[in-house]
């Protein structure tokens, strides 16, 4: 449908207005709630893709999530209706120590992008709270920051803590500035992404497997 | 005066920008404050200043810098055991560790708007006065003039002081839908910069070299794409360094991440040095050196994550092979890519200070 090509690209191109004129006219329209989302999707998708080519920078991804975020309000009350849940549930938040945020905030904007149900904790998180979190929300998924290399204890104690209770078949996923792959393996990790786009890609798979 | 070898530090720092013979590489570094509390409590006996003497800095700084629109009208709003919550000087609301450094929990910024902006914001900063001290500069220029070391007055850029008080989100969707705005900012924030750097340099203060700091880009890019930079915020970049040119002096930028996307456009604005290059990154200089090493000169690029392993071996690799691709440019001066962690114990820290001297000599 050229309308929701339309709406695939004003998210790409970040333009709340177009965005929200669009998702409400396909609503109007009574398009499908799940064809309206998978065209929203389909345009971070887009947008994840060009930043981790540096075809797009962060300001780019920011206007896209904020379109994409305003569109996804007007269609939230559809998707109930239809029954159509969130891909994945996934926590995160900012390892005890660590006040930084942007990172984070960047990945949960993908994570929301791709529409999963994100709950953010902050920052300065500590395992328990992790864990608690994990719980009351059933997720499937719970993502660790980690900005400063004063706080890599701190994510491996947390990443220990988060295996040892007992959550089932929960994906450990952790990034930030000084994480690599090698220390993610180290720590026990499930995975590792450098980028906020790539830890879309890293819980799909994680989760489809 | 102090001279290790045939050289003070400030002709030592010179004969680098010059590409001219040196005896050794030029040396300087920088230490989180815990790591300093450790090494005190692993014998160091004194403190940051005692660790550079060690290490023979060759740098000596005059003054630091970071206008602000409500200078000196900071306060704390709430606190509890571990951290207080600050309303700072430059209008923005922040979270920060009372017992130790990291970067601070923002949780929320004043000037959210182009309007706050110019009705608060600007007029707040063009009218306060003076945001240095200038007789504090006059000072310590004289001590570093007595030391020999290569005096510098560091300070924030605009990039870094646009943050600061609009935070990340605010300032770089601004720059995709309010360019003008965003532009004014810098322009706004250098022209008060040059406003004090004249300050100084009327009182004799004759300075070698600008460091100024900000962070425009992280582990996988620039926060802006390279396009953004050049319209927005470069043309400052470039005044301050033709301004620091012009008083005969250098200009040294400090960024964190990967920046490899804008070199060209730091020889375009007539940099002189980018510091500390860092290797997490994606900064590596035995790529960098062969391609820039005639029109900047390279101060860093040490891993500190090699340092935290406390590994011997791997440390000394490490700067055995970053030392001797600087050398190759004689425009190279020894830095760690960041700032020493507190993971890099003191009698380590002593070995790194061995290597760097036995390994920077040319």
């Amino acid at each position: 449908m050229a309308e929701l090509q339309e709406l695939t690209q004003v998210i790409i191109k970040g333009n709340r207005a177009e965005a929200k004129r669009l998702t409400q006219a396909a609503i109007d329209a009574q398009v499908p709630a799940r064809q309206v989302l998978d065209a929203l999707v389909a345009g971070m998708d887009e947008v994840g893709r060009r930043f981790q080519r540096n075809e797009v920078f962060v300001p780019e991804m920011l206007i896209a999530s904020r379109a994409m975020k305003e569109a996804m309000a007007l269609l939230e009350p559809m998707l109930v209706k239809a029954g159509i849940k969130p891909e994945y549930i996934a926590v995160i938040g900012a390892v005890q120590g660590d006040l930084h945020d942007i990172g984070k905030n960047l990945v949960a904007m993908m994570w929301r992008g791709a529409n999963f149900q994100v709950v953010d904790l902050g920052t300065n998180v500590p395992a328990e709270k992790f864990i608690a979190a994990v719980k009351e929300h059933r997720a499937q998924v719970v993502g660790l920051s980690s900005l400063l290399t004063t706080t890599m204890p701190a994510m491996q104690a947390k990443v220990k803590a988060i295996k040892d209770a007992g959550l089932g078949s929960l994906k450990v996923v952790v990034g930030g500035a000084p994480i690599t792959q090698d220390f993610a393996k180290e720590i026990g990790a499930d995975g590792f992404s450098p980028d906020a786009a790539g830890a879309v890609d890293l819980v799909r798979k994680l989760l489809a497997a | 005066m102090t001279t290790q070898g045939s050289l003070t530090g400030r002709e030592r720092v010179n004969r680098m920008f010059a590409r001219q013979d040196q005896d050794r590489i030029p040396r300087h570094e920088s230490f989180w404050p815990e790591t300093i509390t450790r090494w005190q409590e692993e014998g160091l006996s004194g403190e940051q200043s005692d660790v550079l003497d060690l290490l023979e800095s060759d740098f000596g700084q005059v003054t630091w810098m970071w206008p602000s629109p409500f200078r000196g009208q900071g306060r704390t709003i709430q606190q509890d055991a571990s951290t207080r919550v600050v309303r700072d000087e430059h209008g923005k609301l922040a979270r920060y560790w009372k017992n130790k450094s990291g970067t601070p929990e923002h949780l929320g910024f004043d000037c959210d708007s182009r309007e706050k902006w110019e009705q608060v914001y600007k007029p707040a900063l063009l009218n306060t006065g003076l945001q240095v001290d200038v007789h504090a500069a006059k000072r310590a220029f004289r001590r570093a003039r007595e030391l020999g070391q290569w005096a510098y007055v560091a300070g924030v850029e605009s990039f870094e002081q646009t943050r600061t008080m609009m935070g990340d989100e605010i300032t770089l969707m601004g720059m995709m839908e309010y360019p003008e705005w965003i532009r004014d900012v810098s322009v706004t924030c250098t022209d008060v910069m040059l406003r004090n750097l004249d300050a100084i340099v009327a009182e004799g203060v004759h300075f070698d070299g600008l460091w100024t700091y900000g962070d425009m880009a992280y582990n996988h890019a620039t926060m802006c794409s390279p396009a953004t930079y050049r319209e927005l915020i470069w043309p400052d970049h470039k005044r301050l360094a033709m301004w620091a040119h012009a008083h005969n002096m250098k200009f040294i930028y400090h960024t964190d991440g990967d920046i490899n996307g804008v070199m060209d456009l730091y020889v375009e604005a007539g940099f002189d040095c980018i510091q500390p290059l860092e290797a997490k990154a994606n900064m590596d200089i035995r790529t960098l050196c062969p391609k820039y090493g005639q029109q900047l000169a390279m101060f860093g690029n040490c891993n500190v994550m090699k340092y935290a392993t406390n590994d011997r071996a791997v440390i000394e690799e490490e700067i055995r092979a970053k030392l001797e691709a600087g050398k190759k440019t004689r425009g190279y001066a020894y830095h760690s890519d960041h700032s020493v962690p507190p993971q890099v114990s003191w009698e380590t820290y002593q070995f790194i200070i061995d290597l760097v001297k036995r390994y920077g000599k040319y």
